[in-house]
């Protein structure tokens, strides 16, 4: 044989030299080298290499590969008895050390359980639509001139209805009209309903399967509906309904069509009924047919797969462009929003129902992680500072052959075990805090309902089992690194300046992060409780007010007006300073600029009953208040309208009428109190009150309440009594910032009691290894004071640090962004800041000198004796 | 020794090295399976099949010349024991008494019902 001999590709030859079984090796590589010759010779270079590649990767198997000496068979079961049988003893032998641990663990760790439900809740929402990525959500940016842009979730019905007729870029298209409110009713039964208008690619668009009727065809005809499941049994005990008709609202007579099922709870689109948006159109309903009419109106569209999403918004905004040049002043500017940016999103106005704002979800994931590491940051810390005790243990096992991976898998076991028992407790914590969170603030109380699922118990023990690890890697790390000789030699040196250094930073860290936190929250509730007894300027004590609820106001006043209680009696279209406002362009004779004024309106009584001062002319009177309006300070100071007597009878233009000014009120604050002042006018004369504003004198309260309450089911049995005294109304508007104040006020409290809790063991533990030290220098002469100072010296650094790190940073986040669009503020001075971090570093304080104290006073022949 | 149950691929493989003769290593058995059976095979598989028949008793081995196309080394070569003959008709057996069995119509390719 002639031919030369082929060396097949050496790194594969030396992959497979080094995986395969020795005994088998000679044969096995003869063949494989032999047929790569033959390959070689027959089929070429390229074909040869790429079969013996293949053919040596082909070799991976049981049959093949060699025990590897890591494979070698050690008795695991009986060392993890061994850990675990040793992490016991050392968590019963070192009781404030563990109690410490588990206390801080598991109430961390309850907050940790919480956010975890809470968050996994909350991305849960919409989540069951098949065609979930391909929905978005048509949005408007509207800009009205001189008055910058509002983000609207909103979209016109007359754009959903224009853009599927006339481009094709969007699959389905959904326009959704949220104004099917009202009554229906079936013989006897009236229930009053909240649903939507919409056409037969809601169905395709979204999950939300029928159970009777066709999705294709359900709501093609004016004046049907289909009904969910609930709403059917509620009017007829049974669902299958399809063909039955209603009556809507005393006038429409609508045909059911379907029946769907119940949308789920975590669906941000939550409706009784579904009524066909053709009934808008044929009503010719100008919700239907006005660009400008949005206030209630969404447009879900679905994208065909693979399509860019740019030539959707090149179409909406030719639209838009079209539509925009036949109005003045005002311009839609159109967006996309993917279906999973709406739940949770970025605040927008009038959204479908409650939308957590992601904000809120992020905040509470930041501070659930802050409390989990002031945790995990003790657990490191007491470990390490426990280490010494330890060492020996540590020594003794690598002496006896204990390898580092093993040292470190004692001890993150060790930790493991210490949050999985902490697991258990912080479950029953969280068991037990639940039902407070739910009725934090009505976004959570409206959308979260904190259920546990498998997948949450799942998310559970990851979670614990991530915490044990992350609190026991750095001693782990640190111990099984110890040198046997230098642990055996004595214990002085085993602890090395770099496991100090690291408690040092750690506690820094601890520290700054919980004051930081506290002094923010201190600042929050100061404005909130400012804001609550802020002077408004007019009167809310004693006044309750009633919603009319479409009843007319004049037999409700009828019946109030006869309780001896009631003193003063007025309506109105709004409430102020409770978040809501309607406000225009007003205009002056002067023809300087127009300026934004709110508005409502009000009867004779009002003023007077709500305590408004009247600074000059007259009040409105019965029977001659049209065309008169009462306008505030601030109205005349941006209109230039001069002093309040020089304005009295002037003209002004709001709303597209002339109106004269008869009086002029004291300043108030009809918005919130982190709003400015703004101009206002109250107008009276023919309109239809929202509210009754009732001031009583009682010391009866309930008894009060309950006949306001037998009046009203006299004149309405269908709607229950709405009515709230106007303080609590007040604190409801600013319920958002008193619930914030709550959960940040508790977890604050909680970030620092760990924190104090673990400032208490590192100072147990400094004073014990240093009590001979101590006690020495009490015996040549030492003070007990001279001894605290000694003892806490490097402790204050750290609480000096943090606090200079952590003052500035609070201060910077109230102002910048939590406060940065609220004008009304609190004055900040050196109380309001620094006074939570003295509060702290006392506390920490007395806490470090409370053992060494005892350390100090100990009788030195107790310490000294034993050797 | 393992269960003496012999698997399809095995089945193959002991025809093969009967066949070969005393020709019979890994190079040639591949080729053999390939080439006949046109199946093909990396010679990790074979080697497992291998081990399995001479867990099982049915084959032994015995080291052979070296060669410089094989880098120096040993071929090692195959042959089929008593006891692996006597599981080749076993197997053969069993598929006879059903060949048996089978109506002669519902063999033909052609029949289908």
């Amino acid at each position: 044989m002639t031919h030369k001999r082929q060396q097949p590709p050496s790194f594969y030859s030396k992959l497979f030299e080094w995986f395969c079984k020795e005994n088998v090796h000679d044969e096995l590589q003869g063949d494989l080298e032999e047929e790569f010759n033959i390959n070689y010779r027959t089929q070429g270079k390229t074909h040869a290499h790429r079969i013996y590649k293949r053919e040596v990767i082909k070799m991976l198997r049981p049959s093949v590969i060699k025990k590897f000496k890591s494979q070698r068979h050690y008795n695991h079961t009986a060392m993890f008895r061994n850990y675990s049988i040793v992490a016991l003893r050392s968590l019963m032998r070192n009781k404030l050390f563990s109690s410490i641990n588990i206390i801080g663990l598991s109430v961390s760790m309850a907050v940790g359980l919480l956010a975890i439900t809470f968050v996994s809740e909350i991305y849960s929402y919409d989540n069951f639509h098949k065609n979930g990525s391909r929905i978005y959500r048509v949005t408007s940016d509207i800009s009205r001139d001189n008055q910058g842009t509002t983000f609207y979730a909103t979209s016109s019905i007359l754009t959903g209805i224009r853009y599927s007729q006339e481009f094709s870029s969007a699959e389905k298209v959904a326009p959704i009209f949220r104004g099917m409110s009202g009554d229906l009713t079936l013989e006897e039964t009236v229930i009053s309903i909240k649903g939507i208008y919409s056409n037969n690619d809601f169905f395709d668009i979204f999950t939300f399967p029928l159970l009777y009727g066709n999705p294709e065809t359900a709501l093609s005809e004016p004046y049907t509906v289909v009904l969910t499941e609930d709403l059917a049994m509620r009017l007829f005990g049974k669902t299958d309904v399809v063909g039955e008709v209603l009556e809507y609202s005393t006038k429409d007579q609508l045909t059911i069509t379907g029946v769907a099922k119940n949308p789920p709870r975590n669906s941000h689109l939550q409706f009784d009924a579904i009524g066909a948006l053709q009934t808008l159109v044929v009503r010719n309903s100008s919700v239907a047919t006005n660009w400008r009419s949005h206030t209630a109106s969404y447009l879900y569209i679905l994208v065909p797969d693979g399509q860019k999403l740019d030539r959707i918004q090149s179409d909406l905004n030719q639209l838009a462009q079209q539509e925009n040049a036949k109005v003045k002043g005002y311009t839609i500017t159109p967006g996309l929003e993917a279906m999973n940016d709406i739940f949770p999103g970025r605040p927008r106005s009038n959204q479908f129902g409650t939308v957590m704002p992601s904000k809120n979800v992020n905040s509470i994931m930041v501070l659930a992680l802050i409390v989990i590491l002031a945790a995990c940051f003790n657990y490191t810390n007491l470990s390490i500072a426990r280490s010494i005790k330890r060492s020996k243990e540590v020594g003794v096992r690598k002496v006896v052959g204990a390898r580092r991976f093993q040292l470190i898998s004692q001890f993150m076991i060790e930790a493991i075990m210490v949050s999985l028992l902490a697991l258990v407790i912080a479950f029953f914590l969280f068991k037990l805090i639940k039902p407070g969170f739910l009725t934090l603030n009505f976004y959570v109380s409206r959308t979260t309902s904190l259920e546990l699922t498998i997948q949450v118990y799942f998310y559970f023990l990851a979670f614990a089992i991530l915490v044990g690890a992350l609190a026991g890697l750095l001693p782990a790390s640190m111990m099984s690194k110890l040198k046997p000789v230098s642990i055996l030699k004595g214990v002085s040196s085993v602890i090395s300046g770099k496991g100090i250094g690291l408690q040092k930073v750690l506690t820094a860290i601890q520290f700054t992060l919980s004051m930081g936190f506290f002094i923010l929250v201190t600042l929050v509730s100061k404005q909130y409780r400012y804001a609550l007894n802020y002077d408004l300027g007019f009167s809310t004590e004693n006044v309750l007010n009633v919603s009319v609820n479409g009843n007319d106001h004049q037999l409700l006043i009828n019946a109030f007006q006869q309780f001896p209680e009631v003193t003063g009696i007025s309506t109105s279209t709004m409430l102020p300073s409770v978040g809501s406002s309607q406000y225009a362009f007003a205009k002056a004779d002067d023809p300087s600029d127009s300026v934004i004024t709110y508005t409502f309106n009000v009867d004779e009584a009002y003023l007077s009953n709500m305590g408004h001062e009247l600074i000059a002319g007259n009040d409105f009177t019965k029977g001659s208040s049209d065309g008169k309006v009462v306008v505030n300070e601030m109205f005349l100071k941006q209109l230039n309208l001069g002093t309040p007597i020089e304005a009295l009878n002037k003209q002004i233009t709001y709303f597209q009428k002339d109106w004269t000014i008869i009086g002029v009120v004291k300043d108030f604050n009809a918005r919130m109190v982190n709003e400015p002042m703004a101009p206002f006018i109250f107008r009276s004369g023919e309109f239809r009150p929202s509210y009754i504003n009732l001031r009583l004198a009682t010391n009866d309260i309930t008894n009060t309440m309950s006949k306001v309450s037998e009046a009203w089911t006299k004149i309405d049995p269908n709607h229950d009594l709405e009515a709230m005294f106007y303080s609590d109304e007040i604190e409801r508007a600013y319920s958002e910032v008193s619930s914030s104040v709550k959960t940040y006020g508790l977890l604050a409290g909680v970030a620092i009691s760990i924190s104090i809790l673990g400032l208490l063991g590192m100072a147990v533990y400094t004073t014990e290894i240093r009590l001979k030290e101590l006690t020495i220098r009490k015996v040549l002469g030492a003070t007990i004071s001279n001894l605290v100072l000694l003892l806490s010296k490097s402790f204050l650094a750290i609480f000096i640090i943090s606090a200079a790190i952590a003052i500035p940073a609070a201060y910077y986040m109230f102002q910048q962004t939590i406060m940065a669009e609220s004008v009304n503020r609190i004055s900040i001075g050196f109380w309001e800041l620094s006074g939570g971090a003295l509060l702290i570093i006392a506390i920490a304080f007395f806490t470090i000198s409370s053992q060494t104290l005892k350390a100090a006073k100990s009788n030195p022949a107790e310490n000294l004796r034993n050797e | 020794m393992k269960g003496t149950h012999l698997g399809e691929f095995q089945e193959i493989v002991l025809l093969v090295i009967l066949s070969l003769d005393d020709n019979a290593y890994g190079v040639t058995i591949k080729q053999e399976i390939m080439e006949k059976v046109n199946r093909g095979i990396s010679r990790g598989a074979l080697h497992t099949a291998l081990t399995r028949l001479e867990e099982k008793g049915f084959i032994t081995s015995e080291q052979g010349e070296s060669h410089p196309d094989r880098g120096g080394r040993k071929k090692r070569y195959y042959t089929v024991t008593n006891r692996g003959i006597a599981a080749l008709h076993g197997a053969k057996e069993i598929r006879d008494q059903f060949w048996g069995k089978i109506p002669r119509l519902k063999l033909h390719p052609g029949y289908d019902s």
